[in-house]
Parts: C-alpha cells; sequence; structure tokens
C-alpha cells in the first residue's frame, strides 16, 4: 500500500497533524494483516465499505475528494472535522478487502495530509500578529498618500477609498528599500546596446558604400554644367570670332574668294585646323556662311549678307562631311603654300 | 595526481561543483552535451593554450555575464557554453574560476550558482549596501518597491503565502491584478512572470485545489540578495511612524 509520509512542517500544532501521523501509523499495522490475501467475505460487504468511504469524504464520482466548501470546513481551525475524517477512514480500512478500496484509502490519505500541513501552516502564521493591512496602511503613509478629510476630492477620486498617491510614491519606497537588495548594478555600454555580430557591420558597409556614390553623383552634375557651360561659351565665342576674321577678311578684297584651305588651315598646328573646321561648319550650318566651288573646283567660303540669310535659309542646304588627317594637311600646307593662319589662335584664358 | 599543485577547489561558490565525469549524462537535454572535465582534463587542456588565449575566454565570459545580467535572467551553464566557452569547453571549470575571481576583485560581483542542478548563475552585489539610501539622487526601478512588499509580507507570513493575501494587499495600495497599473502596467504578469523568471519569487501551485491556486516563495535570488534584517528594520520604522497602531509582531 502506498503510504504518504508527512512532511515535516514548522508548526508546533498538535491536535491534527499527530492525528495524520498516528493514522498513518496505524496504517502500516493494519498493513501487515490484509496484504494480498483473496477477497473471501461476501460481495455485499465489500460494496458497503466502497459506499462508506466515498460517503465519509463526500466523494463526487470522479477524483475530487474534497471539494472546495468541505475543504474550508477541514481547514478550519475551530473544528476537527479533518480528524474525525481521518478517524472514520481508520476504522473503514480494517474492512478493506479489494484493491480499489485500498487505492482509494491512499487516495484519502494523500489528500488528508495535504491538508494537514496547509492546517498547520494557518496555525503557525495566525499565532504571529503580522495584519497585512495595517501594514497596507503604514506604507500608504509612508509613500506620502495624501488624506484628504472632508471628501472634496472630486471626480478623479470616486474609485480612491480615500486620498490619492502622489505618483513619485512608488519611486519613494523604492528608494528607501534599496540598501535591502544586494542587487548588481545593471551593466550597460556608454556608446550602446550589444547586438549579435552579424547586423551591425552590414549596415555600417552599405551606408559607407552609399555615401560616396550619393555625393559623387551630386558633384558629376555641377561639374558637368559647368563643363558644359564653358563648352558652349568657348564654341560659341570662338564661332564669331572666326565670323569676325572671315568678314575682316572679305572686306578687304570683297570681290576675290577666300579659299576655304587657306582660310581653316593654321601650319602651325594641326589641331587648330581641325578646330577651325569645326567652328567654320558652325557659321555654315546657321546661315552666316556660305561655301561654293570656284572655277578650279576648289571651295571657298564666303560670308552672307545681312539681307541674304533669310533667303537662303529658305533655299535647299546640302550637307557634306570634310575629313582631314595630318598628311592632308602637310600637303595642303605645300600645295597652297600657306604661311599663316588667318585665323589667329585664341589667348589661353579658360583652358 | 600530477606534479603541478593547481587549487581547484571553487570556495566562492557552492560546493558540489566539481564532480570529475565519470557518467555521461546530465539533466537538461542541452546539458547532456557537456559533462564537467575533470581535473586532469582541465590541466591538459590548458597545457595546450596560451594564457592570452584563456585570459581572452574569461573576459568574453564576464562581458556575457554582465550583459546578460541587465535583465536579471539567470544564466544557464547550456547556454553559456553553446555562445560564449564553445572549444574551450574542457577547461570550463578553470575559466569559471577565473571569472568568478575577476568578479570579485575587479567589479565587485559575486558569482553564484543558485540552482546546483540546473547550474544557473547569477550576479549579486558583493558590497554590503549602504545603510542609508545613497545621497546622489539616481532614480530608483519602482519595481523594487512592489517587489519589496510581497517578500516582506512572504516573509512576515513564514516564508510562503496564498496569493490572495498578496492580491488582498496589493489592491490596498491601489495595485490591482485584474486592471492596468500606470507604473508597472500588467500586474499580473510582472509579479507572476518576470520576478519568477528572475528569480526573486517562486510562484506554486498549490496541489488539489479547484479552481487552481498558487502561492509564493521566496525565490533563489531573494534568499541570495534580500537582507531579512533589512527588511525587518524598515518593519519596524514604518510601525514607529505610527505608534497608535501597537502591535508587537516580533
Amino acid at each position: 500500500m502506498a503510504q504518504q509520509t508527512l512532511r515535516p512542517t514548522r508548526s508546533v500544532c498538535r491536535t491534527d497533524t499527530t492525528t495524520t501521523i498516528r493514522a498513518a501509523g496505524g496504517r502500516s499495522g493494519a498493513n501487515t494483516g490484509t496484504s494480498s490475501t483473496p477477497c473471501s467475505v461476501s460481495t455485499s460487504s465489500c460494496l458497503l465499505v466502497y459506499i462508506i468511504y466515498k460517503q465519509v469524504v463526500h466523494a463526487a464520482p470522479h477524483v475530487d475528494l474534497f471539494p472546495t466548501e468541505n475543504r474550508e470546513d477541514m481547514l478550519s481551525p475551530s473544528t476537527d472535522k479533518l480528524t474525525e475524517v481521518l478517524e472514520e477512514a481508520n476504522k473503514l480500512f480494517k474492512d478493506v478487502r479489494r484493491a480499489r478500496e485500498a487505492a482509494l484509502d491512499a487516495q484519502l490519505l494523500v489528500v488528508a495530509t495535504d491538508l494537514g500541513k496547509e492546517k498547520a501552516s494557518q496555525l503557525f502564521s495566525e499565532g504571529s500578529a503580522f495584519d497585512p493591512t495595517a501594514f497596507a496602511e503604514h506604507l500608504l503613509s509612508f509613500m506620502g498618500l495624501n488624506r484628504l478629510e472632508d471628501g472634496d476630492g472630486g471626480p478623479q477620486n470616486a474609485g480612491a477609498a480615500d486620498g490619492y498617491l502622489p505618483r513619485d510614491a512608488w519611486h519613494r519606497l523604492s528608494r528607501r528599500v534599496e540598501c535591502c537588495f544586494r542587487t548588481a548594478p545593471s551593466f550597460h555600454y556608454m556608446m550602446g546596446s550589444f547586438h549579435a555580430e552579424p547586423p551591425a557591420p552590414k549596415q555600417r558597409t552599405e551606408r559607407q558604400r552609399k555615401a560616396p556614390t550619393k555625393e559623387a553623383k551630386r558633384i558629376m552634375p555641377t561639374q558637368l554644367k559647368k563643363m558644359e557651360e564653358s563648352h558652349q561659351e568657348a564654341t560659341e565665342k570662338e564661332v564669331e570670332r572666326i565670323l569676325g576674321y572671315l568678314k575682316t577678311y572679305h572686306q578687304d578684297d570683297p570681290t576675290s574668294p577666300i579659299s576655304y584651305y587657306e582660310f581653316v588651315v593654321d601650319p602651325n598646328s594641326f589641331a587648330r585646323t581641325v578646330e577651325n573646321i569645326f567652328h567654320t561648319s558652325f557659321l555654315i550650318r546657321d546661315g552666316l556662311a556660305r561655301m561654293y566651288l570656284d572655277s578650279d573646283k576648289l571651295p571657298c567660303i564666303a560670308p552672307v549678307e545681312e539681307g541674304d540669310v533669310e533667303a537662303a535659309s529658305s533655299s535647299s542646304r546640302k550637307q557634306c562631311i570634310i575629313s582631314i588627317s595630318p598628311k592632308i594637311w602637310k600637303e595642303l600646307i605645300d600645295t597652297f603654300e600657306i604661311k599663316d593662319s588667318i585665323i589667329q589662335p585664341p589667348e589661353p584664358h579658360n583652358e | 595526481m600530477t606534479q603541478r599543485k593547481r587549487s581547484f577547489g571553487s570556495q566562492s561558490f557552492s560546493q558540489n561543483r566539481r564532480q570529475p565525469s565519470s557518467s555521461g549524462t546530465q539533466e537538461d537535454n542541452e546539458d547532456s552535451t557537456f559533462t564537467q572535465p575533470s581535473t586532469s582534463q582541465v590541466q591538459r587542456g590548458l597545457e595546450k593554450l596560451t594564457p592570452a588565449q584563456v585570459d581572452q575566454k574569461t573576459s568574453e565570459v564576464i562581458q556575457y555575464f554582465l550583459v546578460k545580467d541587465q535583465k536579471k535572467v539567470p544564466v544557464r551553464r547550456a547556454d553559456l557554453v553553446k555562445h560564449v566557452v564553445k572549444d574551450y569547453r574542457n577547461i570550463y571549470p578553470e575559466i569559471i574560476k577565473r571569472a568568478a575571481r575577476t568578479f570579485e576583485q575587479v567589479f565587485g560581483l559575486k558569482l553564484v550558482e543558485i540552482d546546483p542542478k540546473n547550474h544557473t548563475y547569477i550576479l549579486i552585489n558583493n558590497l554590503e549596501a549602504a545603510d542609508k539610501p545613497s545621497p546622489v539622487e539616481c532614480p530608483a526601478n519602482p519595481k523594487l518597491g512592489l517587489l519589496f512588499v510581497i517578500l516582506g509580507v512572504t516573509f512576515m507570513k513564514g516564508g510562503v503565502v496564498r496569493e490572495n493575501v498578496i492580491w488582498n494587499t496589493l489592491k490596498k495600495l491601489r495595485v490591482d491584478s485584474g486592471e492596468k497599473h500606470e507604473e508597472f502596467g500588467d500586474v499580473k504578469r510582472l509579479v507572476t512572470e518576470e520576478f519568477v523568471r528572475q528569480r526573486y519569487l517562486e510562484y506554486v501551485r498549490i496541489p488539489h485545489t479547484e479552481p487552481m491556486e498558487h502561492e509564493f516563495r521566496w525565490g533563489q535570488r531573494a534568499d541570495m540578495e534580500v537582507s531579512k534584517a533589512k527588511i525587518l528594520e524598515f518593519m519596524g520604522q514604518l510601525h514607529e511612524q505610527e505608534p497608535q497602531i501597537g502591535r508587537c509582531w516580533l
């Protein structure tokens, strides 16, 4: 049979607990007699024992042997109901023959000892006069409860019994009781909290990579703008300058045609020659100059008169592509015996 | 054992730590992979490593503890071995010993094994708490006050108290477990889960009760950290404030 030994309690109560111990002791005494004898008594008496067991513990058909109402009765210090139950069960145990009844008895004993322990601890606590209510009252005073005498607290104090707690009430209490605790102070990194390794470096590298590209992009447009402007300005200026040269040259001798090659070729620099061709093409595009072939089938250039500009734009335009290489450039110089350039090279200012 | 005399007896924390590894299985599932190495194994392990490596590993363990202690949740040995110690597990006792010494000498903290069965550690303050509140105005955690109330009542009731007693006491202090408190939020969760996880309280079910009821006890951390004498002292002061309610309760 399963015997539940009573766990030692702190109490010095003797009434119910010693009864329980005696009952447990009594069990072992009775046990030796009924170890494994087959049931020889008639079925009706076994059934009777079973029914009485159930009645004694007021058991419902399921396991709960001590429903709550009876529990409070058992636990109340004024009654000896627990003792009575145990004594009744003790008596009944003599008639137990079947395993089922013995199991029930064991169950009863388990529950009874738990109850006994609780009852014992209850007795102990009631021996000390510690009243949690009074304690709570003292704490409230300490925390700075404002007790209002006249009850003119207003609508916000409808829920409070009397008075209201200041906002730092609990802080005040915590500060006072800090000394009771030997808590280790929390350790925090000054620069921030601690994360596991993987996320941090990735973020850092991403941000680093993003930053330079953004800056580079930001720099780029301004640079480009500047370049384009200067480029455009330079081109326009150049074109105007060349137009000036052309007009001057033409005015010197309006009748004789200006050879194109003599006009653009710079005997000192091939690059200048190419630039001159480039700028001259703008003049022709804008209709400020025109090219034509003379009797020798050599290209000539002449400025367009002011009045003829509109007429020229309406007439059919022809396109051609001019290519030049250093070899051709040299040949041109030799053939036409160009000594100086008509178009003076520009001063190096914003280059 | 060997010629070199090394004191592996760890006096700073509980005695039953040094168990030579004979059987393999431990209590927890994760812990079952880790067996406490024997003294000779530790010595052999130490010989293979440079002092700098051992110091480095000890520092990592210390940092792990310090950061985990922010939440006041105990550190399990299994986690420590899995995340920090890793390959150095064969010299685990030596690492712990050095870490405990560093905590004492450098930080003024004590590394305590509160659960010898499950091998969990906490850090507590090794220095004696000042008699009066510190003159520095540092903000106190209000949860400490709440915890104090519960521990105080539990202590005065003999170390075990039914949860109803606590809830009623708190209700008198305008802390209702059913409602959201403006300072503490969900009080029930704070008390029954957070404080229990931090091992300040134990919240155990009372058997054979329908509906289910629980009782509160002091937790393992509270046993180490909280001074019962100081609690009594404060209670005495409280009662002195209102001498007309003369209850003799010691």
